[in-house]
């Protein structure tokens, strides 16, 4: 999805029906509409990051559930018990879920994906542990109460725009990233290591600095989560939460950021939508996971690419013996 | 303080079984499975339904609870490996083994409930304490499980065939054999050994749908410590594992367990990342 000009339009078209989708809870005045698309949108502040680990630099992270608990615990602790302002409390937790990743991430991100999927996978666990765990801290089971943020941005509909706002600054950063240099660097690490190293490509510290990154923007959705929760027990950072997370990522396909979007979108939707889903959600994920792994390992994503792009394109992809002039010839002119 | 230590060893024992599952796997596949504790959490859940639910006899209970986890393995296999491994991305495994595992772990939750349910004795016993056979029985499986293995791999044709085709899968394949079907019935194994280690564990960690997750990653940490591949390995980091979480929950409290495991698992990656008894990683130019 790095954009060449031939694919700015489709782009364009897809921002501005972005934009206009983002407008319709607020418009259809229904309190229970604005809270699912704010709740979607944190978890899109926390995808739209976790994509350029899982999808860019294709790092396994599964536990990335338990950044989110540590920045929502962060958020309620510093603006409520201890009275601090929202907008430093909410930085706080992601500056404090930054150094988590790095501490997380410099001695697990060096080896074989398995590992550091388990090692992520058990660091979630470990923080819903720990979070009952320390009631001195966190109140244990019985959870606490997290404050919202200051005026502009204190009713239901000014939350949601400030989740927006927030959800579509990760959004440029994230496709500013992924389409320069860093895009390159990231794919190249995810492709092939030995080759990422043979360009002076460290993929460790690459990895690593997406980890970060991608801590930071949890922490930060981590906040924000406990505000559209208003509430937060250690109940409400379960595994299957983060394993959505992680599937919406997967099904919407790889190296592209508008795909985990509507992933994301859907994949919280459906559950809404159906409301006899929801007892069998975890297992939805599951089976969703597992066909798209089998059937189209790109995602949804490029299979829409794949039919967006016409039959030229796909035949010449089939075949691939001899040379297609056609494509080489659009590719010189578009230099 | 005795029986915080049994109690450690035969949670040591049921990790090691987990662990030496993942090598049975790993050898022919190279596969790391997600869903690895989850056969013996199948195992556990069909050994309790048969026996207490459906009152079969425990050596019909036994049977039945092996093969399942044999068809569990085998769909593993045909289901989230075998096509997998066909692709050119090497970590589709990860993601596709870890799908099974929860589709697998939220049916039987459905089906089960999700409260653990006791396991039924296996022998009569007059009291519990230090010769409860719910410490004993995974102790005795394990051992049974490395000492067959062994014995399997050194000093039969078919387990030969396995360690060929672990060494060096291409060779392997010109002298003729079928690794494909090799890889399957490595899987078939995988399982039932897996049912196995959780029948035999069942009086220790109850039929619990939840138990599969805890048990991929505390085995996985026992085999890491151990070195993947070592069947020696896989049982020392199994009781390693096992002794330290029954210490901490016994010292701090059972919050701590997985906190001190990751730990470990931390520490033994950063200072040693073939494990104790493994072969250095090859640098894969």
């Amino acid at each position: 999805m790095v954009g060449p000009a031939g694919q700015r339009r489709p782009q364009t078209i897809a921002a501005a029906a972005i934009a206009l989708t983002v407008l319709v809870p607020p418009l259809t005045g229904n309190l229970y509409y604005v809270h699912v698309a704010t709740v979607i949108g944190v978890y899109w502040i926390l995808i739209a990051t976790l994509n350029l680990l899982v999808g860019y630099t294709g790092t396994l992270s599964i536990g990335h559930i338990g950044l989110l608990a540590i920045g929502a615990y962060t958020f309620a602790i510093l603006a409520g018990t201890v009275g601090w302002n929202s907008y430093l409390a909410l930085l706080a937790g992601g500056v404090l879920c930054a150094s988590i990743g790095l501490l997380l991430g410099l001695p697990s991100l060096r080896l074989p994906g398995f590992y550091f999927a388990m090692v992520t996978t058990a660091f979630g666990l470990i923080v819903s542990e720990l979070a009952l765990a320390e009631g001195w801290l966190t109140n244990g089971s019985v959870g606490m109460a997290a404050p919202t943020f200051p005026a502009p941005f204190a009713s239901p509909d000014g939350f949601y725009t400030l989740v927006t706002l927030i959800g579509a600054l990760v959004t440029w950063l994230c496709w500013n990233l992924a389409r320069s240099m860093w895009g390159g660097r990231m794919m190249a690490v995810r492709d092939s290591r030995i080759a990422a190293l043979s360009l002076g490509i460290p993929p460790a510290r690459t990895k690593l600095i997406v980890f970060v990154f991608s801590g930071f923007s949890a922490g930060i959705a981590g906040g924000l989560f406990a505000t559209s929760q208003s509430y937060i027990t250690p109940d409400a950072f379960t595994f299957n939460l983060g394993l959505y997370f992680f599937v919406s990522i997967i099904i919407g396909g790889r190296g592209s950021i508008i795909g985990p979007f509507i992933g994301a979108v859907l994949l919280a939707l459906i559950p809404e939508l159906v409301g006899s889903l929801q007892k069998y959600g975890t297992f939805f994920y599951g089976a969703i996971l597992l066909a798209v792994v089998l059937l189209i390992p790109g995602g949804f994503g490029e299979l829409a690419a794949r039919i967006g792009s016409g039959p030229k394109a796909g035949t010449s992809d089939a075949t691939g013996t001899g040379p297609d002039l056609g494509r080489l010839h659009e590719a010189i002119t578009r230099l | 303080m005795l029986l915080v230590l049994i109690s450690g060893l035969a949670l040591g024992a049921l990790y090691g079984m987990t662990a030496i599952v993942y090598n049975v796997t790993y050898s022919t596949a190279k596969v790391l499975s997600f869903g690895t504790g989850h056969f013996a959490m199948v195992g556990g859940i069909i050994g309790a339904f048969l026996i207490l639910g459906l009152h079969w006899p425990i050596w019909a209970g036994l049977l039945g609870c092996l093969l399942v986890g044999a068809l569990f393995g085998y769909a593993t296999e045909l289901l989230a490996v075998r096509r997998v491994l066909v692709s050119s991305d090497q970590h589709l495994w990860v993601l596709s083994t870890l799908a099974l595992a929860i589709m697998v772990q939220e049916a039987m939750g459905l089906w089960w409930g999700t409260d653990p349910t006791p396991f039924p004795h296996l022998f009569a016993q007059q009291r519990g304490g230090l010769l409860d056979q719910k410490y004993w029985l995974p102790i005795i499986a394990a051992a049974l499980m490395a000492g067959g293995l062994e014995i399997f791999y050194r000093h039969t044709l078919l387990g030969k065939i396995f360690v060929a085709v672990s060494e060096d899968d291409f060779a392997a394949r010109a002298r003729g054999l079928d690794t494909g079907r090799v890889r399957t019935l490595s899987f078939v194994m995988a399982g039932t050994l897996g049912a196995l280690s959780g029948f035999a564990a069942g009086q220790l960690t109850f039929a619990d749908f939840n138990l599969g997750t805890t048990l991929s990653l505390a085995g996985f940490i026992a085999a890491a410590l151990g070195g993947i591949g070592s069947s020696l390995g896989a049982m020392v980091g199994g009781v390693v594992m096992g002794l330290l979480t029954a210490f901490t929950s016994h010292f701090f409290g059972a919050e701590y367990q997985k906190t001190i495991a990751i730990g470990l698992l931390a520490l033994v990656l950063v200072s040693r990342p073939q494990g104790l008894f493994g072969r250095p990683l090859m640098r894969d130019v």
